[in-house]
């Protein structure tokens, strides 16, 4: 009981309400297909999909842009029926496309969501880190989920018994264990520098020196590379390659067997790019500013952070009217049907734009807490420890959907490796230049005088 | 004559690569920019709502013209149906009343799930009664018969469609097309 009684009740709600942060991934399933879909069709001079619609009341067919397109996607594959291949095993068949999409849920504990919040509340100084799970060797951890992924492939390769599922697997296997090797070693130059395998004393490393990419940017290209490698996307696609094995190793797969494969591909790039985001680009840092100027002016920082958000907001509408300017002059016959539609992201634009100026004013005139140093440790309000983390959260989650726009930006550019080209890439190039990047890096760190 | 092309060998810059493929992700990336911001500007139409333009050259559905007075200019000569590639042209001629002009039409049908459209009988009409720049481009019907076009079908356009070619402008056009039809003693079955 003593666990429990020396901690505060908001500590403990903090500490609960972190588990918040293993859903993450499955909304990234939710932004990263349509970002995937329509990212697809603009760079291929398409539309992408847009045409399934909720009806609502006002506004008529209210189609998102597209989102709802997921959901009709989502509700097929869940109402289809789920059926084995005569002669699979039919326990590992139905178990092999639930590990993928069950590791995701383990794999956010270990990264960084926002910086060590310290802050006092009761009397007491409370300190609560940014993971879930604040581990000294964060980094292995995340690594290992990351590879048992592949035992999902693998085991419904064997199991599904076919010859395409199972040479998909076997690629699967292969090229996950060449590339764990070479993003382990190229990390590892980062690993050194800032001597800790824990990703919240990396990112604060990169946050009082410099970030990932410039200290180390042959090994962020090297981690990139076999990171898109290891999620099993093109251009590095083999496994799945539609010219040789009809769909890799979830040929067998209908339904939501195969929904969860394709889910689970989705977090895996979702977990790869928070932690290249992490590891590389300073994670939940704001850059050119330091933690500690952020808490010196906290209710400066939020009426930024507001007015940026108002910024993309007024942004959204601009692109809005121009395009409704552009439909009423056309001759589409649904274009009244539209313009309805687009009332209601109007309407929500200039709310939102509304409320976040407003919120920005009333932030910057108005709140200005104190910040007290208890030894030598700066010590916060509950309200701006709790400001600092949504900042820190929303500049992480920023530079991740960036490193996912980087996946699908890659996948829909280049075209696919060979098989053994794949292999040469891995094993005779990135490999080496990991472990030279490696060696220079520790000469360099010692001599520097590092640690 | 096969033409042999001969590459130029790639140079170490592009045996590399990866500038290459950065070259190619900046390519995509303005493609995809352009979609982004520039939404409106995308080359797709949204098709059953929005039309691709036609032009009156595109060989689309054909029609017959009409002289002044409401009658087809078609004077039952045949060269179409032998022009036909594909024989989708059934015409019967009947005798004319008018003692300048030898034949009338009397049936006149154009299968268009035979026709390929290629256009050689609007060429090898003598009269020009036979033209293809309705821009109507969909053929979409419930059963079989009703694809093929008659002479009814071919007959009643409207001349505010055509308001660059002054030959059409003279007809009587629209329900007067019919009552003109009617008038020339010309009912059309089926």
């Amino acid at each position: 009981m003593d666990i429990i009684e020396s901690k505060t009740w908001v500590e403990w709600l903090i500490t609960i309400a972190k588990f918040g942060f293993c859903f993450v991934p499955v909304l990234y399933i939710l932004l990263l297909i349509p970002m995937e879909r329509r990212g697809a069709g603009f760079m291929q001079d398409r539309q992408g999909p847009n045409r399934s619609y909720i009806k609502v009341p006002y506004f008529g067919k209210v189609r998102l842009f597209g989102y709802v397109q997921n959901m009709c996607d989502g509700t097929k594959l869940f109402f289809k029926e789920m059926f084995a291949p005569k002669g699979a095993k039919k326990f590992l068949y139905y178990v092999a496309p639930a590990i993928p999409f069950a590791i995701v849920f383990l794999s956010p504990c270990v990264i960084p969501w926002f910086g060590p919040m310290v802050f006092e509340w009761g009397g007491k100084v409370v300190r609560i880190a940014g993971p879930i799970v604040d581990s000294e060797v964060g980094i292995l951890l995340l690594f290992g989920f990351s590879s048992l992924s592949a035992y999902g492939a693998v085991l419904a390769g064997l199991s599904s018994r076919s010859k395409y599922s199972y040479l998909g697997s076997l690629r699967t296997t292969a090229m996950t264990i060449s590339y764990e090797v070479c993003q382990g070693l190229s990390m590892m130059g980062l690993l050194v520098l800032a001597g800790s395998f824990s990703l919240t004393d990396i990112v604060s490393w990169q946050e009082h020196h410099v970030w990932g990419i410039v200290a180390q940017p042959v090994a962020f290209f090297c981690f990139l590379i076999a990171t898109i490698a290891e999620t099993g996307r093109a251009p590095f696609d083999v496994a799945e390659g539609e010219p040789e094995l009809v769909a890799g190793y979830h040929t067998e797969y209908g339904a939501m067997q195969f929904g969860l494969f394709y889910m689970g591909e989705y977090s895996h790039i979702c977990i790869s790019s928070l932690l290249v985001a992490t590891l590389f680009l300073g994670g939940y840092s704001v850059p050119f500013v330091t933690t500690e100027t952020i808490q010196a002016h906290m209710g400066g920082s939020l009426a930024i952070l507001c007015w940026v958000l108002a910024f993309f907001a007024l942004a959204f509408l601009h692109m809005i009217y121009r395009y409704s300017r552009k439909l009423r002059a056309s001759a589409q016959s649904n274009k009244m049907e539209i313009l309805q539609e687009y009332k209601l992201y109007k309407g929500i634009g200039w709310i939102a734009a509304f409320v976040l100026v407003c919120a920005g004013i009333a932030s910057w005139m108005l709140y200005n807490p104190q910040v007290t140093v208890v030894n030598g440790v700066a010590v916060n309000t509950l309200g701006a420890a709790l400001g600092t983390a949504l900042i820190h959260l929303l500049v992480l989650l920023v530079k991740s959907v960036f490193f996912c726009w980087v996946w699908i930006w890659v996948r829909w550019t280049l075209p696919r490796f060979r098989y053994d080209h794949v292999m040469h890439l891995g094993w005779k190039i990135i490999l080496n230049i990991a472990i030279l990047n490696l060696v220079v890096t520790a000469v360099v760190a010692k001599l520097m005088g590092g640690n | 004559m096969a033409r042999v092309i001969r590459q130029r060998p790639m140079n170490w810059v592009e045996r590399l690569y990866i500038f290459e493929a950065i070259r190619g992700l900046w390519t995509t990336l303005k493609h995809a920019a352009r979609g982004l911001f520039r939404y409106e500007e995308l080359p797709t139409i949204s098709y059953p709502e929005g039309q691709p333009e036609v032009r009156s050259t595109y060989r689309a559905k054909h029609r017959l013209m009409l002289r002044p007075d409401g009658t087809p200019r078609c004077v039952a000569c045949g060269m179409c149906a032998a022009a036909c590639p594909a024989h989708c042209i059934y015409i019967e001629a009947t005798a004319s009343d008018d003692p300048r002009i030898e034949k009338k039409v009397k049936r006149f049908d154009i299968d268009h799930l035979t026709c390929v459209f290629c256009g050689l009988c609007v060429e090898a009409c003598p009269v020009d009664a036979l033209r293809m720049d309705t821009k109507e481009i969909i053929f979409e019907h419930r059963t079989r018969d009703e694809f093929v076009a008659n002479l009814k079908t071919l007959t009643s356009w409207d001349p505010k469609d055509y308001p660059d070619d002054a030959q059409s402008q003279k007809a009587p056009g629209g329900k007067l097309n019919a009552e003109a039809r009617k008038v020339w003693g010309m009912e059309v079955k089926n």
